[in-house]
């Protein structure tokens, strides 16, 4: 066992000592890109529709331009609640267009981005204890969209090469029953630009 | 131009339709039970409701069940002691008004807790009788009384000296094992047969909710087959297992003289008893029925017998004995070590040799 782990301990020294430094003088080095930019991330946020918890999800898009920039985005979310008889899963599918004013300080790049779509969920309500029941019966489900917009305050940070480091986060609206509901979305993410 | 106007009014009559509920909307109930009552109200009815009471697995005290050793031992039982098969509640689920004339149903919007479920959980099962009574508290449900035993010396344990319900019952479904019964049973799993109210020879009750039915056995056969280390065995004549819709339960006035029991509580299910060291005053017999008799045991005889001195509830009250013994401890009258030994100076009231 000792041999072996000898072996292994000479065997990475040898390569490292091969492959030379493993942070050089360009690695934090970074490459402006062009004008499109490919992003996606670990996205949270309140449900569209459910009055209380956290949806947690991912989402992603594009966007094209400097200083001026459009783009499109789409974000899956889902979220789980119970109440004293429901269990009550949303899952969310965000589509938005996208329009933002950005800047450039150094490696950042600041935004503002608003989104406008809408919020297609579907809802699957189990009536608590039903399980036990055996039966299907006490199940509901049902979908809507939802018309939604958000703004979002977006920071890029060139990393490396074409890669970026993305935070963007702000208040959302939606339109629930007729009624405006509000919330809050936040994404933290990598970005590549080509 | 069109085609943003187009998206636009979709997205405009998708929100129109829609149809989420979140937590809101009508909460459909786990099961509903029809009801009818069969015969007239009393006279003085002040307002008549349904209650749906889950069953509570119990087990009689010994002295209830053994033959009486003398005649004033068999009045004291029979005074003191519930029927040693009658239905014991356990706690009220629901309950609903009833309309004279109008159909009566009875939901229940959550299932029975483990606590009343009899059998692990691959194989659990739980009765529910359903009880017409007056709400004469008005207070929306029917509240459960418990046996008023006597209290013993200093260190006694204390009274039983709550309030009793002054709720009345008037008839029931399911009463004792040895009437026809009627009975909500909740089954999740496989079915075991047991001695939780069983109905041996009759069908398993369905899985989940079900309406079950059967004649009933005697007390003498019940005994003789317990004794044989079997189950009384039901007429499957007499037998039903039917979903909750596709029956209703009958509850037919004027109920059975003991049918009030059904509303008392037992504080002990294991046929364990709680012994009482007698006080110096004598306690009030009044409207109680007493009796000296040898204590009675499921297993062997005592070691060291001693009587006992039994004393009934009141009439109007919950059935139940109190237990005096001069040596003793709360929960063994033949524990070694007694927490109190009071045999050679017994109270000066003490009635028994």
């Amino acid at each position: 066992m000792r041999l072996v782990l000898i072996a292994v301990v000479v065997g990475f020294a040898r390569i490292a000592h091969a492959d030379g430094t493993l942070l050089g003088d360009d690695t934090w080095n970074f490459k402006p890109g062009n004008e499109l930019a490919i992003d996606g991330g670990l996205v949270v946020a309140l449900p569209a529709a459910l009055p209380a918890g956290q949806a947690l999800g991912v989402g992603g898009g594009f966007s094209y331009g400097r200083g001026l920039a459009w783009g499109a985005r789409a974000e899956g979310l889902t979220a789980t609640e119970g109440s004293e008889f429901w269990t009550v899963t949303h899952r969310e599918l965000r589509l938005r267009a996208t329009g933002a004013a950005t800047t450039t300080a150094g490696r950042a790049t600041i935004g503002l981005r608003l989104g406008l779509g809408g919020n297609l969920v579907h809802e699957t309500r189990t009536r608590n204890q039903a399980s036990r029941l055996m039966s299907d019966v006490f199940e509901t489900r049902a979908i809507a969209l939802l018309p939604g917009a958000d703004l979002a305050f977006v920071i890029e940070l060139h990393i490396a090469g074409h890669w970026l480091f993305e935070l963007a986060g702000g208040p959302t609206i939606d339109v629930v029953a007729s009624n405006a509901h509000f919330g809050w979305s936040t994404e933290l993410g990598v970005a590549w630009r080509p | 131009m069109a085609s943003v106007k187009s998206l636009v009014a979709i997205v405009a009559l998708a929100g129109g339709c829609d149809s989420l509920q979140n937590f809101g909307g009508a909460v459909p109930p786990l099961v509903t039970i029809d009801l009818r009552v069969d015969g007239a109200l009393p006279a003085g009815t002040v307002a008549p409701k349904v209650a749906l009471m889950w069953g509570q697995a119990w087990l009689t005290e010994p002295l209830c069940i053994i033959p009486p050793d003398s005649d004033s031992a068999a009045a004291a039982i029979a005074a003191g002691c519930r029927d040693a098969f009658g239905f014991v509640p356990d706690h009220v689920g629901a309950d609903v008004d009833v309309v004279p004339g109008e159909p009566i149903q009875i939901s229940l919007s959550s299932l029975p807790a483990a606590d009343v479920l009899v059998g692990d959980v691959t194989a659990r099962v739980a009765y529910a009788s359903l009880v017409l009574y007056d709400d004469r508290d008005a207070s929306g449900t029917l509240e459960l009384s418990r046996p008023h035993r006597l209290g013993g010396r200093e260190d006694g344990p204390p009274d039983e000296q709550g309030p009793d319900s002054v709720d009345v019952v008037l008839a029931t479904s399911f009463l004792s094992m040895t009437h026809p019964d009627q009975r909500l049973a909740y089954r999740e799993g496989a079915f075991v047969t047991t001695a939780y109210y069983p109905r041996a020879g009759c069908g398993d009750p369905l899985p989940g909710f079900s309406i079950d039915g059967a004649g009933g056995f005697s007390a003498a056969d019940a005994i003789a087959a317990t004794l044989g280390g079997t189950l009384p065995q039901e007429d499957p004549a007499t037998c039903s297992q039917l979903a909750p819709a596709a029956t209703t339960v009958a509850l037919v006035l004027p109920g059975d003289p003991d049918v009030r029991e059904i509303a008392c509580e037992e504080r002990r299910s294991d046929s364990s008893i709680r012994f009482r060291e007698p006080p110096e005053m004598e306690p009030d017999l009044t409207m109680r029925t007493a009796a000296c008799t040898q204590l009675a045991s499921f297993g062997a005889p005592p070691a060291m017998p001693q009587t006992q001195f039994v004393i009934s509830g009141r009439p109007d009250e919950c059935k139940g004995l109190t237990h005096y013994v001069l040596r003793g401890c709360r929960e063994d009258a033949n524990c070694e070590l007694p927490d109190w030994d009071i045999s050679a100076t017994p109270p000066t009231w003490w009635p028994c040799p």
